[in-house]
C-alpha cells in the first residue's frame, strides 16, 4: 500500500527531526488524522458521529479522542489486521475481551521507544548490565511491555544482562547473585520491570533481611502499577523501600507510564517527590480534560488524560484514557485510574449489580 | 456556615465533635456532628430505652400522630425558618438544585400529615388502637401490638429526608429510636428530632440521632446486642456486614439498593398522549438524578403505537433537555463524570456493530438517552440522568431477562390501559416487582406503601394475644362470680 509507506516515512522523519516546531506537530497530526479517517473505518464512523471530519479539524487538539475501551470493541487499524507484525493486547478485559493494538510494522514503535528510553533512562550511559523483572517476549508474545523490555535490554543492556523471572515469579537466587556481583565489582546495574514484581522482590528481600548498596550509576525503572498482582503500596513507601533495600537514590528510580494503546511512553525524572511529573518526547502531547464536556480543565485541576501520539500511525493518534491527572509545568501528574463509583443514593450502582449478576445461576 | 447535625438526649456530658465539609458552587457548609465514645453510647442507649418504656409508651398512638403532624406542618410551611434552612442546606450538602429539593420535600413530607399517617396505621393494623390497648379479635380473644424498646436505624445515601420513613414508623409503634445518619446527608433526621422535642418536650429522651464511621465493628456489635430491631439501608455488601454483627435474637430488616424501571404500552402511544407520558418519564429520571431506589434505570416501550419507541426516546430526550434548564443536574465528582462519559462512549462505540441503536445527548453530557431494539437486556444505568429506552413487542418477551434480578427489583412506572395494567401487574409481581405506579410518580410513593413489598409497622411490632380460653376461664375467678 503506497499510502501506508508514505505515512510510515513521514512519521519516521518526524520522530527523528529534533527541531520540529509546534506547527510541524500540528501538520503531522492532521496528516495522520486524514489518513486514519480514510483507512480506519470504525474510526471514521466514530468521527462522523462527532461531526468531526478532516475538513472540520484544524488543530491536533480537535482530533476526536477514542476511548481506550474501543480497542476492545472494534478493530482500529488502517492496515489489514491479519498482516500485522505484532498485536499488543491489554491486560485488563471487559467481559473477557482484551483490547488489541495492531502494528503493521514495529519499526516506528521501536524507534519511538529507543530514542525516548535513551534520553530519559539511559541518559549518558550507552550500555548497562540489566536485570529484567518481567517475562520474555516469547512467553508473552502479545504484551507490549514484554516487547518494550526486550528491546531495552537488546539495545542498551550489556551481554551479561538477564531475565530474573522464572516459573515461580522472581528468580531470587539469580537476583541476589546479580546484585552482589554489582556491589562487589562496582559495575552499575539497572533493574527494570513491572512494579508489582518489584513489590514481590521487596517482600523476599525483607524476608531474608538482605539489603544492598548498588554502585553509583545504578538505576531502577518500574512500570504498570500493582494491578491487584501484589500488595498495594503507597508510592512514597514503594520508592522509599526500593531505595533503602537497593541503595539507589530515589532520583534514579524512574517510573515509566505507558499504555498498550500507545506507541510512545512517558517518564519522570526520578521519584524524590511523589507523584512525580511525567512527560513524553516531542511526538506526543497530553491534554487534561473534563470527561463530561471534553474540554480542557484549567491548569492545576484534576481531569482525565487524553494523549495524541504521532507514533500511533496505524490505529488512532488520539486516545482518551481512564487515567486521572493534573497538568503542571513540564508535564502532568498521574493520579491513578478512575475507579468505579459507589452508589450515592439507594439505587443500585453498576458495579454492585455486575458483581451480583455474576452470582446469579443462569 | 456551620450547622449542627444529630440529636442526643441529655446525659450530662459533653460530646466530641466531628466536622464534615460540604461545598457546592462557592458555598461551604461545615456540619458538626457529635461523636460518642462507646461508654457515652451505652448511656444514651439506656436513657432512650428507659424513656421509651416509661414515656413514649404512655402516649396513645393518636397523640403521637398529632405531634408528628405538627412537626410536618412546620416543615411544609415555606415561611418557617426550619423549612428555609432545609431547602438551602440540603441543596448544598447533596448537590441537588434548590428547586428540586423544594418540590421533592413538599411532595415527600405530605406523606406524613395526620391523615396520611392514619392511612399507614390502618393499612398495617386495621385498628390503630391495637397499639394502645388489647382489642377484641374476630376469632375471639384479644390482641395488642407491642413495639420494641429500641430500634436502631442505619440510614444511607443522599436522598434528602429518606430517614423519615423508618423513623416515623418507629415512633408510631412507640419504640425508642437510635438512628445513624449517612455522611452524604447527615442533617434532616436531626432536625426532625429537634422539632419533635420542640412540639412535645416530654419526648426529649425517646430517641437519638448519631453518626459513627460505618463498619466500626465493636461499636455496632455492642449497639445491635442492645437493640430489638435493626433497620439497615445500603448496598448488599454493607448490609451483609451489618448482618454479621447482629445477634440472632435481634430482628434485622435490610433495605438493599434497588433497580426500578418503566414499561410503556402502545395503547398509550398515540400522538396526543405520548408527549405527556414521555414528559412524566423524563421527570422520574430527573428527580434526584435517579439516585432513589424507586428511580428508573430503563424504559421498555412497546412497538405498534402511533408513536414508535424510537420516537418516544427522542421525546424523552427533548423533555430531559427542558428539565435540565429548570432543574440542573447536581455537580458530579470526577469519578462520576468519568464513569458517565465512559458509559456513553461505550454505547456510542456499540453503534458500530448495532446500527439500529441511537445515542442522544447534549455536548455537555447533561443527560443521555440510549435507544435500542432487538437487544432486550436488563442492565442498570450509570445514573445521573442516563436512561435506556428499549423497544419490545410483547411483555412476555422482556419478562425472562428481568426475572433473574428478582432481589433488585422494586418500582415499575407504567403507562397502559386498565385491562393491561392488571395483566402486566400480575406478570411483574410474579418476578419480584413490588410497586406499580404511574409515570411521573415513581419517586413519590404514596402514604402507607409497602416498601420493598413489606409492612411499615407490622414488621416492627410483635402481637400479644389473650386467647379466648384465658378470658373465659378468668370469668370463673371474678369476685362477682355467681
Amino acid at each position: 500500500m503506497k499510502q501506508q509507506q508514505e505515512i510510515i516515512e513521514s512519521t519516521l522523519q518526524f520522530i527523528q527531526n529534533q527541531l520540529s516546531s509546534e506547527d510541524d506537530f500540528n501538520e503531522q497530526a492532521l496528516q495522520l488524522f486524514s489518513y486514519q479517517y480514510q483507512y480506519n473505518l470504525p474510526y471514521r464512523t466514530f468521527c462522523m458521529q462527532k461531526g468531526k471530519t478532516p475538513r472540520m479539524v484544524k488543530t491536533w487538539s480537535d482530533i476526536p479522542a477514542v476511548p481506550i475501551n474501543a480497542f476492545k470493541e472494534v478493530t482500529l487499524s488502517c492496515a489489514d489486521p491479519e498482516k500485522a507484525e505484532a498485536i499488543f493486547m491489554t491486560s485488563g478485559t471487559t467481559k473477557g475481551i482484551k483490547g488489541k493494538h495492531y502494528h503493521p510494522t514495529l519499526h516506528i514503535y521501536d524507534l519511538s521507544m529507543t530514542l525516548n528510553f535513551k534520553q530519559r533512562f539511559m541518559k549518558n550511559t550507552e550500555k548497562i548490565r540489566m536485570g529484567v523483572l518481567f517475562p520474555t517476549e516469547k512467553e508473552l508474545p502479545n504484551s507490549s511491555l514484554a516487547h518494550y523490555l526486550a528491546l531495552g535490554m537488546q539495545k542498551f543492556g550489556t551481554e551479561d544482562s538477564h531475565y530474573l523471572i522464572n516459573d515461580n515469579g522472581v528468580d531470587i537466587d539469580r537476583l541476589l547473585e546479580e546484585l552482589s556481583n554489582s556491589e562487589e565489582t562496582g559495575e552499575p546495574y539497572a533493574l527494570v520491570g513491572a512494579s508489582f514484581s518489584f513489590v514481590h522482590m521487596l517482600e523476599k528481600l525483607k524476608g531474608m533481611g538482605k539489603t544492598f548498596s548498588l554502585p553509583k550509576g545504578s538505576k531502577i525503572l518500574d512500570t504498570g502499577g500493582f494491578k491487584n498482582q501484589s500488595k498495594e503500596l503507597e508510592l512514597d513507601e514503594f520508592y522509599q523501600l526500593l531505595s533503602s533495600f537497593l541503595g539507589v537514590d530515589r532520583v534514579d528510580c524512574i517510573n515509566m507510564y505507558g499504555i498498550t494503546e500507545l506507541s510512545t511512553q512517558f517518564y519522570d525524572n526520578g521519584n524524590t517527590i511523589v507523584p512525580s511529573v511525567k512527560s513524553g518526547p516531542r511526538w506526543i502531547r497530553t491534554r487534561v480534560i473534563n470527561p463530561l464536556t471534553g474540554e480542557e480543565v484549567p491548569k492545576g485541576e484534576r481531569g482525565v488524560l487524553v494523549h495524541c501520539d504521532l507514533a500511533n500511525f496505524n490505529s488512532v493518534t488520539t486516545i482518551l484514557t481512564e487515567d486521572v491527572g493534573i497538568e503542571v509545568d513540564h508535564g502532568f501528574l498521574l493520579l491513578g485510574r478512575v475507579e468505579g463509583t459507589q452508589a450515592k443514593g439507594c439505587s443500585v450502582a453498576v458495579e454492585e449489580f455486575l458483581k451480583a449478576t455474576k452470582e446469579i445461576p443462569k | 456556615m456551620r450547622e449542627t447535625a444529630g440529636y442526643l438526649p441529655d446525659i450530662g456530658e459533653e460530646f466530641k465533635k466531628k466536622v464534615l465539609l460540604f461545598s457546592e458552587k462557592e458555598e461551604v457548609v461545615e456540619v458538626e456532628i457529635p461523636l460518642l465514645t462507646e461508654e457515652q453510647m451505652s448511656k444514651v442507649i439506656r436513657k432512650v430505652k428507659k424513656a421509651s418504656a416509661e414515656t413514649l409508651k404512655s402516649f396513645s398512638v393518636m397523640e403521637l400522630v398529632n405531634i408528628i403532624d405538627q412537626v410536618i406542618d412546620r416543615l411544609l410551611d415555606r415561611n418557617k425558618p426550619c423549612r428555609q434552612k432545609a431547602e438551602k442546606l440540603l441543596s448544598i450538602v447533596t448537590g441537588y438544585s434548590e428547586e428540586l429539593i423544594r418540590l421533592g420535600l413538599t411532595s415527600y413530607l405530605k406523606n406524613f400529615r395526620k391523615h396520611e399517617l392514619q392511612r399507614f396505621l390502618i393499612e398495617d393494623l386495621g385498628n390503630h388502637s391495637l397499639l394502645d390497648e388489647f382489642q377484641p379479635r374476630v376469632k375471639g380473644g384479644f390482641s395488642k401490638a407491642v413495639g420494641p424498646n429500641l430500634i436502631t436505624h442505619v440510614w444511607s445515601g443522599n436522598v434528602p429526608g429518606l430517614p423519615l420513613w423508618s423513623f416515623i414508623s418507629g415512633l408510631l409503634v412507640k419504640a425508642g429510636n437510635i438512628g445513624k445518619v449517612s455522611s452524604a446527608e447527615p442533617l434532616f433526621a436531626g432536625w426532625f428530632a429537634r422539632l419533635l422535642v420542640e412540639v412535645e418536650p416530654r419526648l426529649s429522651d425517646c430517641f437519638a440521632v448519631v453518626w459513627w464511621k460505618g463498619g466500626d465493628e465493636e461499636r455496632e456489635r455492642s449497639l445491635f446486642k442492645q437493640t430489638d430491631v435493626v433497620i439497615g439501608y445500603g448496598g448488599n455488601e454493607s448490609l451483609q456486614s451489618i448482618q454479621s454483627r447482629i445477634p440472632v435474637t435481634t430482628r434485622f430488616l435490610p433495605f438493599g439498593h434497588k433497580i426500578s424501571f418503566g414499561v410503556v404500552s402502545n395503547s398509550s402511544l398515540d400522538s396526543h398522549k405520548a408527549w405527556h407520558s414521555a414528559r412524566q418519564a423524563a421527570l422520574d429520571v430527573t428527580r434526584y438524578d435517579q439516585q432513589g431506589c424507586y428511580s428508573p434505570h430503563l424504559f421498555y416501550v412497546q412497538d405498534g403505537g402511533n408513536i414508535s419507541p424510537r420516537e418516544f426516546a427522542r421525546y424523552m430526550a427533548h423533555e430531559l433537555d427542558n428539565f435540565e434548564k429548570r432543574f440542573p443536574r447536581r455537580n458530579l465528582s470526577m469519578e462520576e463524570s468519568a464513569s458517565l462519559a465512559s458509559w456513553r462512549q461505550r454505547e456510542e462505540i456499540d453503534i458500530f456493530s448495532n446500527p439500529h441503536k441511537e445515542v442522544l445527548g447534549n455536548a455537555a453530557n447533561d443527560w443521555t438517552v440510549v435507544y435500542e431494539e432487538d437487544a432486550i437486556s436488563f442492565s442498570p444505568s450509570c445514573l445521573n440522568r442516563v436512561i435506556r429506552v428499549i423497544a419490545f413487542k410483547r411483555i412476555e418477551d422482556i419478562i425472562p431477562s428481568i426475572a433473574p434480578n428478582r432481589s433488585f427489583l422494586q418500582t415499575v412506572g407504567i403507562a397502559t390501559s386498565p385491562k393491561e395494567l392488571f395483566h402486566w401487574a400480575e406478570l411483574l409481581g410474579k418476578i419480584g416487582v413490588t410497586r406499580i405506579t404511574a409515570l411521573g410518580n415513581m419517586t413519590s410513593p404514596e402514604a402507607g406503601w409497602h416498601h420493598d413489598g413489606r409492612f411499615n409497622l407490622l414488621d416492627l411490632v410483635h402481637m400479644v394475644d389473650i386467647e379466648s380460653s384465658a378470658e373465659e376461664e378468668s370469668e370463673r375467678f371474678a369476685p362477682y362470680v355467681d
